[in-house]
C-alpha cells in the first residue's frame, strides 16, 4: 500500500496534517491500516508509518487499541503573508496540477463572522416570573404546513373545520433534520437519521433521490423532496411521506443543482435514482420547468393535486440577497412551508468557490423573511424553516427568537453518528461510513448506535431549549418565534442588528 | 349620568391609610404625547370590574372603592376607569374621548373628524384639579360622531363603521402629536391618567357618573415612563381591557395585529391585547371562549385528553391562531358593549396573576378583581371563586353569569 502517484507536472501541495505513531505502545497490530480509508497510513518495513494524504478524519485514532496515534495539524511550511494566505496557495497549486472546479463539501469552513455568536437573550427577572420546566409545562410541538390565518365561522356561528384545512404535521420538539439523501450518505447513516426521526417524532428530509422501499415505514417522518434532477419522484412516492418540499436551491450552492460524484453511485444507488453506475449524478442547476414565480406556482398546485392536498407542500430556497421578496413571492405562490438554507450550510459535494462566496447568513435571513412576511400579512400563512449551519441549541434558541417556527440541521446530526467534519464527503471514502457507498466502510455504522446519539443530542438541545425559553418567562415555543424583542446584538456592527430589527445590547424597553 | 353627588373623598382616609408613604419622585410625566423613545412598557398592577346584569346602575363611586382597597399594587404612576352604559341617548353615536396636551392637537382632531363624518355634539369632559396630583394635566374632550354614510380610508370604501372607526382613531393616535385618543366606542367612556386611583377619580369626579358596568385598573409600573396616554384600561371600539401582567410574547402578538391591519401607537402589551380581542371576537367572529383558548390554550398533553371534536377545535385553535398565544403572567378585565355590556375576566394559563371573581347574593352584581378585599369591600357577603387558568368568566347584562371560568373550555362554542 503506497500513496497515490503524483502525475508528471503536478504541484506537491504540502501536507496539512501529521500522524505520530508512537512505536513503544503500538502492537503492529495493524488496525489503523486496515481503518484508514484515505491510505495515509500502511505497515513498512515492520513498522506503522505515515504516507501522506491525511484528512485528520480521526479513524486510526479512534480505533488505535494501543492509543498510539495522535493527529497534528502541521505549522504553516508557506512563507508568512496575510494577503496571499496559505489557504489562497492551496488551492492555486491544486488547481495548477487539476486544471478544474475544486470540490469540497460540509458548510464553508471560512471564518466569517457567526451572528449567532454575537447576540444575547434576554430573561425573566422580578416583573414577570420564570419557569422551571422541571416543575412546570413548557411546550415544544411545533407544526409544519399552510395556515389560514383565520378559521372559518358558518352563518349560525359555528367554528367550521370541514372542507378544506391546510394539513399540517404536528412535530414534539421545533427540529428538522435536513434533506440528506441516500447517496450523499450511506443507507446506514441515512436509516440512522430516519429511525431518529422516528424515535423523536421530528420530520427528517429524504433528500433527492426518494425514499428507498426499505425505509417506507418511516415515511410519516419524512418530507420528500423534488430537486431539479427528479430523481425517485413518483406520485405515490411522494403520497407516502408526510410532506414535501421542492428544493429551489441549497445554502451551500445556492444557484448549483445536486451533485452526488459517480465515486458515490453505487449499485444501490444507481438502482434507487435510476443512473448508471459510477456516473456523476448532476441534477440541473434550476428546475427545467420553473423558469419564473409563475412556473413555481403550477409546480406547488401539481403536487398538491398529486397528494389530494392531504400533505403540506413547500419549497426550499437558499438564503440570496433579495430573500425577502423571494419568500413572499413563494407564500404567495402557495407554499405551505419555506425552507431557508443559509449559506454555511452543508453539503456532500460543491464546488468551493460557491461554497465560500455565494449567499446570505441564515440569522440575517430569517429576520429578514419574517419582517417581509409580516408587512405582508402573510406570515400567518406558512411555516418558516430555517438551517445552515445550526450547531447548537443556543443557535436554535435564537433562529427561532429571529423568526423560525422550525430549525433544520444536519451537520449536526452526522457529528453525533461520528462525522469529524473533515470536508472530504465527495470523494465517497468516508472512514466513519456516513457519506460512502461503499459496503465495507458502510458496514463501520451501526444505525443502532448511530441513531441513539442522534437521539440523545436532539433530546439534550429539546431540554435545553426548555431550560431558556422558562428562563425567558416563555412557555410555548410558539411564542419564541419572531420575538425578537428578546434579543440583543452584542456585535461589532450595528446596522446588521437594525437589518435583523435587534436591538442594540443596554437598549431596553423604552 | 350627571346626579349622583356622593363624593369619593368619603374615602380619603382609606386612601391616605395606603398611599401616605412618599410618591417616588419621576422626572418626566407625559399626558397626550407619547414619551419619546418609549418602544415597549410593561406593568404590575391591581384590577376590578363590576356589572349590574339586571336593570339597575352603578354609581362610580363603588368602582373606586374597590380599586382604592387594592392600594398595595399601585405606586401613583397610572389609574384608569372605563364605564359601560353612560350615555342612553346618544347610544347610537360612537363616543370618542381624547386627551390633548394643546388647542392645536385638538384642531387637529377636529379637522379630521369634520372631514370624515359629522360632530353630533362635543363637550369638555368634567374635570378639576387635584392638589396631591403633578402637572402636566391634559384637558380632556368628548365627542360623539357619526362617520360620513359613504366613508373612504386609504382608498378603500368597503369598511365597516368599526373599521372605519379603528382607522380613524389609530390614524389620530399615530400622527396627530398632543393628543390620543382613549375611547371610542359607543355608550361607554375610558378616564384615565397619571395619579393613585384616588386622585384619577377625583380629577374626573367619577361619582357623578353611573353605569351598566365599570372596569378599572391602577398601576405599578416597572421601568416605563409616566404617561396619560399608557394608563389602563386600553380601549379601541366597544372593547376595554384593564390588564395586570407582563406578556413575554410581546412581539410575537404584535405581529398578528399588526399583519391584520392596526396600528401599535401605545406601545404596551395591553394595547395588543386590545386589538387581539377585536380581532378574534369582532372581526373574526369565534365565541368568546374560543378566543380566549386562543390566549391562554390549554397544553397539548391535555388537549389530547379531550374528546376528537373538542381536541381537532382545540388544536386547529392553536395553531391557527398561534400568534394570539399571551405568554407570561397576566389577569385580565375586559370590558365589551356589544351585542350587550359584557364583562369577561381571563388569566393567563398556569394562574402567575390572581383573579377572582364574586356574585351578590341576590345574582344581581358580578365582580372580578385582583384581590378578594376589594370584592368584599363593597359586596361583603359575595359568593367568590377563581376561575381557572385560562378559563374566561363572562357575565352580561340580562343574562347574568354564561360562564363561571370553570367550565369545559369549550362549553358555548359551537362545533
Amino acid at each position: 500500500m503506497t500513496a497515490p502517484k503524483k502525475k508528471r507536472g503536478e504541484l506537491e501541495v504540502p501536507e496539512r496534517f501529521k500522524l505520530t505513531i508512537d512505536h513503544d505502545l503500538c502492537k503492529r497490530c495493524k488496525r489503523c491500516v486496515t481503518e484508514c480509508s484515505y491510505r495515509a497510513i500502511a505497515f513498512l518495513e515492520g513498522k506503522i508509518k505515515p504516507l501522506g494524504g491525511c484528512v485528520a478524519c480521526g479513524r486510526c485514532v479512534n480505533m488505535c487499541p494501543a492509543h498510539a496515534i495522535e493527529v497534528h495539524q502541521i505549522p504553516s511550511q508557506f512563507p508568512p503573508h496575510a494577503n496571499f494566505n496559505e489557504r489562497v496557495r492551496r488551492a492555486i497549486m491544486s488547481q495548477a496540477s487539476t486544471g478544474g472546479v475544486l470540490l469540497t463539501s460540509c458548510g464553508t469552513d471560512i471564518a466569517y463572522p457567526v451572528m449567532f455568536d454575537e447576540m444575547l437573550l434576554d430573561a425573566a427577572q422580578v416583573t414577570n416570573p420564570s419557569i422551571d420546566p422541571l416543575r412546570e409545562t413548557v411546550e415544544t410541538v411545533a407544526y409544519l404546513g399552510g395556515r389560514k390565518g383565520r378559521l372559518e365561522i358558518s352563518d349560525e356561528g359555528r367554528i367550521y373545520l370541514g372542507g378544506d384545512p391546510a394539513p399540517m404535521v404536528a412535530m414534539d420538539m421545533p427540529i428538522m433534520i435536513g434533506h440528506i439523501s441516500l447517496g450523499s450518505v450511506s443507507y446506514n447513516a441515512q436509516k440512522a437519521l430516519l429511525m431518529a426521526a422516528k424515535e423523536l417524532n421530528i420530520l427528517a428530509g429524504s433528500g433527492e433521490g426518494g425514499l428507498h422501499p426499505d425505509f417506507h415505514p418511516f415515511a410519516d417522518n419524512v418530507i420528500s423532496e423534488i430537486a431539479s434532477g427528479r430523481f425517485g419522484v413518483t406520485g405515490e412516492s411522494l403520497k407516502r411521506t408526510a410532506g414535501v418540499e421542492i428544493k429551489i436551491g441549497q445554502g451551500a450552492k445556492p444557484g448549483h443543482g445536486g451533485h452526488l460524484p459517480g465515486e458515490k453511485v453505487s449499485a444501490l444507488i444507481s438502482q434507487t435514482r435510476m443512473i448508471p453506475l459510477g456516473t456523476d449524478a448532476l441534477s440541473p442547476y434550476p428546475h427545467h420547468d420553473i423558469y419564473s414565480i409563475e412556473d413555481l406556482q403550477q409546480l406547488i398546485s401539481v403536487v398538491k393535486e398529486s397528494v389530494e392536498y392531504k400533505i403540506p407542500v413547500g419549497v426550499k430556497i437558499a438564503a440570496v440577497h433579495n430573500i425577502g421578496a423571494i419568500a413572499s413571492g413563494v407564500v404567495r405562490a402557495g407554499a405551505d412551508f419555506i425552507t431557508i438554507d443559509g449559506f454555511r450550510g452543508g453539503t456532500g459535494s460543491t464546488p468551493r468557490i460557491i461554497r465560500d462566496h455565494v449567499g446570505l447568513p441564515i440569522e440575517v435571513a430569517i429576520s429578514v423573511v419574517d419582517q417581509r412576511l409580516t408587512q405582508e400579512g402573510l406570515r400567518n400563512r406558512v411555516t418558516v424553516c430555517a438551517g445552515g449551519s445550526i450547531r447548537s441549541s443556543a443557535d436554535m434558541v435564537k433562529a427561532i427568537a429571529l423568526g423560525a417556527d422550525v430549525i433544520m440541521t444536519c451537520t449536526a446530526a452526522l457529528i453525533a453518528m461520528g462525522c469529524r467534519v473533515c470536508q472530504q464527503c465527495h470523494r465517497g471514502i468516508c472512514s466513519w461510513g456516513i457519506t460512502t457507498q461503499r459496503e465495507e466502510l458502510v458496514a463501520r455504522l451501526d444505525p443502532d448506535v448511530a441513531a441513539a446519539r442522534v437521539v440523545r443530542l436532539f433530546r439534550s438541545w429539546n431540554e435545553e431549549l426548555k431550560e431558556i425559553m422558562g428562563a425567558m418567562g416563555i412557555d410555548s415555543v410558539e411564542s419564541l418565534v419572531g420575538n425578537r424583542d428578546r434579543l440583543r446584538y452584542f456585535g461589532p456592527n450595528s446596522k446588521i442588528a437594525e437589518i435583523m430589527g435587534v436591538k442594540h445590547v443596554g437598549e431596553g424597553w423604552g | 349620568m350627571p346626579g349622583t353627588t356622593c363624593n369619593v373623598s368619603a374615602n380619603r382616609d382609606l386612601a391616605y391609610f395606603n398611599h401616605g408613604a412618599e410618591r417616588y419622585d419621576t422626572p418626566a410625566i407625559y399626558g397626550a404625547t407619547r414619551p419619546p423613545g418609549l418602544t415597549h412598557q410593561d406593568n404590575g398592577c391591581g384590577i376590578a370590574g363590576c356589572i349590574s346584569v339586571g336593570t339597575g346602575c352603578i354609581s362610580g363611586e363603588k368602582i373606586v372603592l374597590m380599586l382604592e382597597t387594592m392600594g398595595e399594587r399601585e405606586n401613583g404612576l397610572g389609574a384608569g376607569y372605563a364605564a359601560y352604559g353612560l350615555f342612553p341617548e346618544r347610544r347610537d353615536d360612537y363616543c370618542l374621548q381624547f386627551l390633548f396636551d394643546h388647542e392645536k392637537a385638538k384642531e387637529g382632531v377636529e379637522e379630521s373628524l369634520n372631514s370624515t363624518g359629522t360632530i353630533v355634539k362635543d363637550e369638555r369632559v368634567y374635570t378639576r384639579p387635584v392638589k396631591t396630583m403633578k402637572p402636566p394635566f391634559p384637558f380632556v374632550w368628548r365627542y360623539f360622531f357619526r362617520p360620513n354614510p359613504k366613508h373612504e380610508w386609504g382608498g378603500r370604501t368597503d369598511l365597516s363603521d368599526d373599521d372605519f372607526i379603528v382607522q380613524l382613531t389609530m390614524h389620530i393616535n399615530g400622527s396627530i402629536s398632543g393628543a390620543i385618543c382613549v375611547s371610542s366606542g359607543k355608550d361607554m367612556a375610558v378616564f384615565k391618567g397619571n395619579g393613585y386611583s384616588h386622585e384619577i377619580a377625583q380629577f374626573y369626579d367619577l361619582p357623578r357618573y353611573s353605569g351598566k358596568m365599570w372596569i378599572s385598573h391602577s398601576r405599578f409600573p416597572t421601568n416605563s415612563p409616566a404617561w396619560w396616554g399608557g394608563a389602563h384600561p386600553m380601549s379601541i371600539l366597544d372593547w376595554a381591557v384593564c390588564h395586570n401582567g407582563e406578556i413575554t410574547s410581546y412581539g410575537v402578538n404584535r405581529k398578528l395585529v399588526e399583519m391584520n391591519g392596526y396600528r401599535c401607537t401605545v406601545l404596551t402589551d395591553t394595547e395588543v391585547v386590545t386589538y387581539i380581542w377585536d380581532l378574534l371576537v369582532r372581526k373574526h367572529g369565534l365565541p368568546i371562549p374560543a378566543a380566549a383558548f386562543a390566549m391562554a390554550p390549554w397544553y397539548h398533553v391535555d388537549i389530547r385528553r379531550l374528546d376528537p371534536e373538542s381536541a381537532c377545535l382545540a388544536t386547529s385553535i392553536r395553531s391557527t391562531y398561534k400568534e394570539a398565544l399571551l405568554n407570561g403572567p397576566f389577569s385580565i378585565v375586559v370590558g365589551r358593549r356589544e351585542p350587550e355590556v359584557t364583562m369577561i375576566a381571563l388569566a393567563d394559563r398556569k394562574k402567575l396573576r390572581p383573579l377572582l371573581v364574586g356574585r351578590s347574593p341576590d345574582g344581581k352584581m358580578v365582580y372580578s378583581a385582583s384581590e378578594e378585599c376589594a370584592v368584599r369591600v363593597v359586596e361583603p357577603n359575595a359568593e367568590t371563586w377563581t376561575p381557572n387558568a385560562g378559563s374566561p368568566m363572562i357575565a352580561q347584562v340580562g343574562k347574568g353569569i354564561v360562564r363561571m371560568g370553570t367550565e369545559h373550555p369549550f362549553v358555548g362554542v359551537k362545533q
